[in-house]
């Protein structure tokens, strides 16, 4: 029978069914110090190992402060929490990427980083962006703590298989510095909602899909959570294969993997999908969020919406828009051009790899942040860090006047020092706009790198396709 | 169980209001409580009490993987969620973790609840009774691992 990717993957991984649901075998499990403590103290309690101690890694990036890291942390109820996982780590044997590691960063940036992801694999992580991995084609989604427990004592999950959800992305972008990933993906949300892909898998194919590098595709498959998806992936190929060539974890047979990954990791021509949705990306423009869901999303050129034309006579929405508004201290009717802002965050698990600091410096080199705005880069990991300073990217960046950090979650989710106060209002090029995540008060407008980097310069939002980026 | 209801005509409520980012580093239940729901009802604390029920629009719990936010919920003393829909992690973990009851309801039991109304959930019998308006709703079973799980008190108790 004709099988997705997915279903091939889901399928070699299945030990047991019943009632409906699936045991599946997890072929890698991403640990951090924020979901994982009461983990350890289950298997503690219960006298319980882990079971694969060599498929295990854990790093610390949540609530890691990015400043200086020679100096003591001040948050005590972090640095507990830090201590606990490498207290945990040493305890149970996992290997830990601690905070003065030179391979410590995102644990979605490292683990492509490092060779740990790879494709065809099912992975899992304590935390909802682990569908980054899928970019690799992989089989890789968040859990809750008592799923980590679970995982970490049996290297197995309990699953309801997903339904499969074709995502294909048409055409040729004209600007490709000023048309991003993210604008795709954002893109992408904003036609299918938030809860679009609730129950299913996306593949994201087609064209444009083929002709991303794998920094982007991941910036794709990063945000497939927010369409509501359980993960998303996208089929792996040569691109894929040199990306991981020779990085530290990929096992020792790697060239024979390859050969077998070329042979069978692809959705056969003739397999039936679910759902399907397609996007054609010649006439897109950057995106800007406007709301408090990624989904509330306009073309930088639009205006913030009217509540009533946005919700087309769904009341809910319309509710549900003017509150939005209403918390971002918006008026409908606005340019998006006219936004000022406040604050600039480039980094977080969606956009902070090397290309997206590449694509970002490309706008700044000699250029001055505006004097109202307070900017930051907070690179994914410590390899990308070092990257970027061998290409003198941070000295374009703290020569304009941005803040070049350590590496972490940081404004993403506002667990650190790095937050918004109440009214602040933020280019950020995370992945949540939702109330109060980057900070209680503060206001997120989810966009690229590139238009994050030229909106910490103008103090307020740009078409950057006006731009020469080149 | 019998218990009145806290109604939030909302969709897409998110593990980050339901459970703020910066009280992840709290590791006591009973704490963690103290701040459920403060994202959007900084009052919820106060006025939650042990049995109560939730009632929530469509796609609730969506965003982040924190357990958290059924935990904190469920130490608030919050016995069950109704909502149009639910964000699969978040419904995943109160299941998991036994820490609550996910019902999806349907849109017209959804209108019909009202704020303070006392209900009785019998999902033996996969219905809800509105004891304050005098009226059945009936519910979707849950999914039969889904019952077993729940019935065993979470994944750490449930025998295949």
């Amino acid at each position: 029978m004709a099988k997705t990717l997915f279903e091939k993957i889901w399928d070699s991984h299945v030990v047991e069914e019943g009632n409906g649901r699936s045991l599946l075998y997890i072929d890698r499990h991403l640990v951090h110090e924020v979901t994982s403590p009461q983990a350890f103290d289950g298997l503690r309690m219960n006298k319980r190992n882990i079971r694969r101690t060599d498929l295990t890694f854990a790093t610390m990036d949540h609530n890691v402060p990015t400043s200086d890291r020679s100096l003591p942390i001040l948050d005590q109820t972090s640095e507990v929490q830090i201590k606990t996982l490498e207290r945990n780590c040493k305890e149970f044997g996992v290997k830990l990427f601690d905070i003065n590691s030179p391979d410590q960063g995102i644990v979605h940036v490292i683990g492509p980083e490092l060779g740990i992801t790879l494709p065809g694999t099912t992975i899992v992580c304590g935390d909802s962006h682990t569908s980054t991995h899928g970019a690799f084609g992989a089989f890789a989604f968040g859990i809750g703590t008592s799923d980590v427990e679970h995982v970490l004592a049996t290297q197995c999950i309990w699953m309801e298989k997903p339904r499969t959800f074709e995502i294909r992305v048409e055409g040729k972008r004209k600007n490709i510095h000023a048309i991003t990933a993210k604008d795709i993906i954002l893109s992408i949300i904003r036609k299918i909602g938030t809860a679009g892909g609730t129950g299913t898998t996306f593949e994201y194919r087609g064209e444009t899909i083929s002709e991303l590098s794998m920094e982007q595709r991941m910036t794709i498959c990063n945000m497939s959570i927010e369409g509501g998806a359980r993960a998303g992936l996208i089929a792996p190929d040569e691109k894929t294969f040199d990306y991981l060539r020779g990085r530290r974890y990929v096992p020792k047979n790697y060239e024979k993997l390859v050969e077998y990954w070329r042979e069978n990791l692809k959705t056969d021509s003739n397999a039936r999908f679910d759902k399907s949705f397609t996007l054609h990306v010649d006439t897109i423009a950057p995106q800007v969020s406007w709301g408090t869901n990624p989904a509330m999303t306009v073309d930088v050129t639009g205006k913030v919406p009217f509540p009533e034309e946005y919700a087309k006579g769904n009341t809910e929405e319309e509710k549900a828009a003017t509150k939005a508004l209403q918390y971002m201290g918006l008026k409908s009717g606005t340019l998006i051009t006219d936004i000022e802002i406040d604050r600039v965050f480039i980094g977080s698990c969606t956009n902070s790899r090397l290309e997206d600091l590449t694509e970002a410096a490309r706008a700044v080199k000699g250029k001055k942040v505006s004097s109202k705005v307070r900017a930051m880069i907070v690179p994914g990991s410590q390899h990308v860090k070092k990257q970027a300073e061998e290409l003198g990217l941070d000295g374009i960046f703290k020569d304009a006047g941005f803040e070049w950090r350590e590496s972490g979650c940081s404004m993403c989710l506002g667990m650190n020092p790095d937050i918004l106060s109440a009214g602040e209002r933020c280019a950020s090029t995370s992945n949540r706009n939702f109330e109060g995540r980057q900070g209680s008060g503060g206001r997120t407008h989810l966009v690229s790198p590139v238009m994050a980097a030229v909106a910490a310069i103008q103090g307020h939002f740009v078409d950057v396709r006006d731009l020469d980026l080149n | 169980m019998k218990g009145s209801v806290i109604k939030y005509e909302k969709d897409n409520i998110d593990t980050d209001v339901i459970l703020p980012g910066p009280y992840l580093k709290i590791h006591d239940y009973d704490e963690l409580a103290k701040h459920a729901m403060e994202g959007i009802d900084k009052d919820f604390h106060k006025k939650v009490k042990p049995g109560d029920f939730l009632v929530a629009g469509k796609n609730f719990g969506c965003g982040s993987s924190r357990e958290h936010a059924p935990i904190a919920l469920s130490y608030s003393g919050v016995k069950a969620v109704l909502a149009l829909s639910f964000a699969r992690i978040f419904y995943r973990n109160a299941v998991d973790g036994a820490f609550l009851l996910p019902i999806e309801i349907e849109e017209s039991t959804y209108k019909d609840i009202s704020e303070g109304d006392q209900l009785e959930i019998e999902t033996s019998e996969n219905k809800i009774r509105n004891i304050t308006k005098n009226t059945i709703y009936e519910i979707k079973p849950f999914p039969e691992l889904i019952g077993k799980i729940i019935a065993a008190g979470g994944l750490f108790n449930y025998k295949s």
